[in-house]
């Protein structure tokens, strides 16, 4: 465990950029750092580079590291187009669609922005191709994405559902998923560069006869300069499979351009 | 699966709703001299990211408030914003997090308004980079921001006309400090063009602009109440008015957009936070915005003069 905590360390270290040029910090996307869509998009003719650290210590076998690289452009107007993948150690033990190498290409569209009565919603669609470790079958995603303020505490839902193309073994065909957020500008008034982020999630498991890996989790998203923002995040599944994720973190880079 | 179908059915509906908005955000004009001010120089840079605190900081104020507490608006708000520039901030604020309940009422006013600020940032970046044609890139930055459906009319409007809507004058009468404070902001927004223009390298640059952001200062600790108009660019940056005018008349709109919604927010005309949205997005799309240009009833024909008031109100100003 000592073991696992120091390597935690040693991952944010070296993720913090030095001399960097931002994706407004305030604005959330999936696992920068934890897993949270609100429902504005990046501005039309925007250019993001994110990518971020992961760390998994679970239950039962191998503890697993991954990279996750994504690419956000600010395509239309209220339209981003994203292409992501992910590299996960211990490749051929993941089971579920997001395998290690797997390409997904996606699109989120806002459908307004928050008023005085009305929330802000967003859809996302992903497309994930089969170009990863023991990967099969093109999988397809849907997301409904709300986000509702309260003063400056704002509150995310995201409530999706994944069809996988072609389920291997004891895959599910498809499985839901439900995750709740808050934020909060920290430092106000004098200060506007951190945003803090709680989660609360549950998600069918990737295997039939398992139990939802529910869990909680926390991030923070630091604007370092106009164009760059860190973010770092900690989290643990408390209900779930034997392999479930004790803990889990990650540090990350988000580059607006 | 069902929630996600229900989510889109409530998606759907909104298109119905009176209230529903998109949020159309846009990115600014993408060019080498992006940030060249913060980059070169900070000393102004971290004024301007005070002023945009102010503005905003003073509607959310000015709504919460109702527009009838003296003590909230002239005291603790504008406490509130000179602390923030005493703070020396480095990066703009997220205004949404300044002022929340604002930005869910009036989206398309604010939108606009921050349409606006990113050409006055483009502007500023281009004179202090070393650009050797900044008319071309001004014409660039210019031609980008007139594509916007937010974009504010670059035609001359008789702003002391536009002074005398029913509510005109509310918010300088009952928040006299707030509204200096705000005059000085605008102020500095627009006397610095000729100055940085005059001096032919970084370091006269920044020279140029101490005496300013002393003046500036000077304005903040003893907000000029004798002003009875806001600050003018023709008359505190004749140069660059006179060069790009449609450019300066852009920031001079932008600038009475500014204190008509001021004027909005503490009128009492106005009794329910939708009435208020309806006169702020009325006067938006009639009076300042450029797609209003053809049937504007405020946009002073060519070759009249300016709106002309009293020689004394005028140099007020120039007092730097």
């Amino acid at each position: 465990m000592a073991r696992n905590l120091l390597r935690v360390v040693i991952l944010v270290v070296v993720m913090i950029p030095t001399a960097l040029y931002a994706l407004d910090h305030d604005n959330l996307d999936p696992n920068r750092p934890i897993a949270i869509e609100d429902a504005y998009v990046i501005p039309k003719g925007e250019i993001g580079i994110e990518g971020g650290v992961t760390f998994h210590d679970r239950k039962e076998g191998k503890s697993r590291f991954g990279f996750q690289p994504q690419i956000i452009y600010g395509a239309f107007e209220n339209m981003q187009l994203e292409i992501m993948t992910g590299f996960l150690t211990e490749p051929t033990t993941v089971v579920g669609d997001d395998k290690s190498g797997d390409l997904s290409v996606g699109l989120l569209y806002n459908l307004n922005t928050e008023t005085i009565n009305l929330p802000a919603f967003a859809v996302r669609a992903e497309v994930g191709f089969p170009t990863g470790v023991h990967s099969k079958g093109v999988d397809t995603e849907l997301t409904g994405v709300m986000t509702r303020s309260f003063g400056r505490w704002r509150t995310h839902v995201n409530v999706g559902y994944t069809f996988l193309g072609s389920p291997q073994g004891q895959e599910r065909s498809g499985t839901y998923r439900v995750v709740a957020a808050v934020s909060y500008p920290l430092g106000y008034p004098t200060s506007f560069r951190d945003t803090i982020i709680a989660n609360v999630f549950t998600r069918q498991s990737d295997l039939v006869g398992q139990r939802n890996p529910t869990g909680v989790g926390v991030g923070l998203r630091h604007q370092v300069s106009s164009r760059v923002v860190v973010d770092a995040g900690l989290g643990t599944e408390f209900i779930g499979p034997s392999d479930r994720s004790v803990i889990f973190s990650t540090v990350g880079l988000s580059i607006g351009f | 699966m069902m929630a996600i179908v229900a989510m889109a059915a409530v998606a759907l509906t909104l298109a119905a709703c009176s209230q529903f908005e998109q949020r159309d955000k846009r990115f600014y004009y993408r060019a080498l001299w992006n940030f060249a001010l913060r980059e070169q120089l900070k000393e102004l840079d971290i004024e301007f990211n005070g002023v945009d605190f102010g503005h905003s900081n003073l509607y959310e104020n000015l709504l919460l408030s109702g527009g009838k507490d003296v003590e909230a608006i002239e005291t603790r708000a504008r406490k509130e914003t000179l602390e923030f520039i005493a703070a020396r901030p480095t990066l703009n604020p997220n205004e949404e997090a300044i002022a929340p309940t604002y930005m869910k009422l009036a989206w398309k006013a604010q939108n606009t308004f921050d349409e606006a600020h990113a050409l006055h940032r483009a502007t500023y970046d281009i004179y202090v980079s070393d650009l050797k044609d900044k008319r071309k890139a001004l014409e660039r930055v210019l031609s980008f921001y007139r594509a916007s459906d937010y974009a504010i009319t670059s035609k001359q409007l008789d702003h002391r006309r536009l002074d005398t809507l029913p509510y005109s004058k509310a918010f300088r009468r009952k928040f006299p400090l707030f509204n200096a404070t705000i005059w000085a902001y605008h102020y500095l927004q627009v006397v610095v063009y000729d100055a940085l223009a005059a001096a032919p390298d970084l370091s006269t640059k920044q020279k140029a602009v101490e005496p300013i952001l002393s003046t500036y200062h000077a304005y903040l600790d003893k907000p000029p109440v004798e002003w009875t108009f806001m600050p003018m660019t023709g008359e505190l940056s004749p140069k660059f008015a006179e060069e790009y005018p449609e450019i300066a008349n852009i920031f001079d709109n932008l600038h009475m957009m500014h204190d008509s919604i001021s004027d909005i927010l503490s009128s009492e005309l106005f009794q329910s936070w939708e009435d208020k949205r309806n006169e702020i997005y009325r006067i938006t799309h009639n009076y300042y915005w450029a797609s209003a240009d053809a049937t504007n009833p405020y946009i002073v024909p060519d070759g009249q003069p300016h709106h002309e008031g009293p020689a004394a109100e005028k140099s007020q100003h120039s007092g730097h």
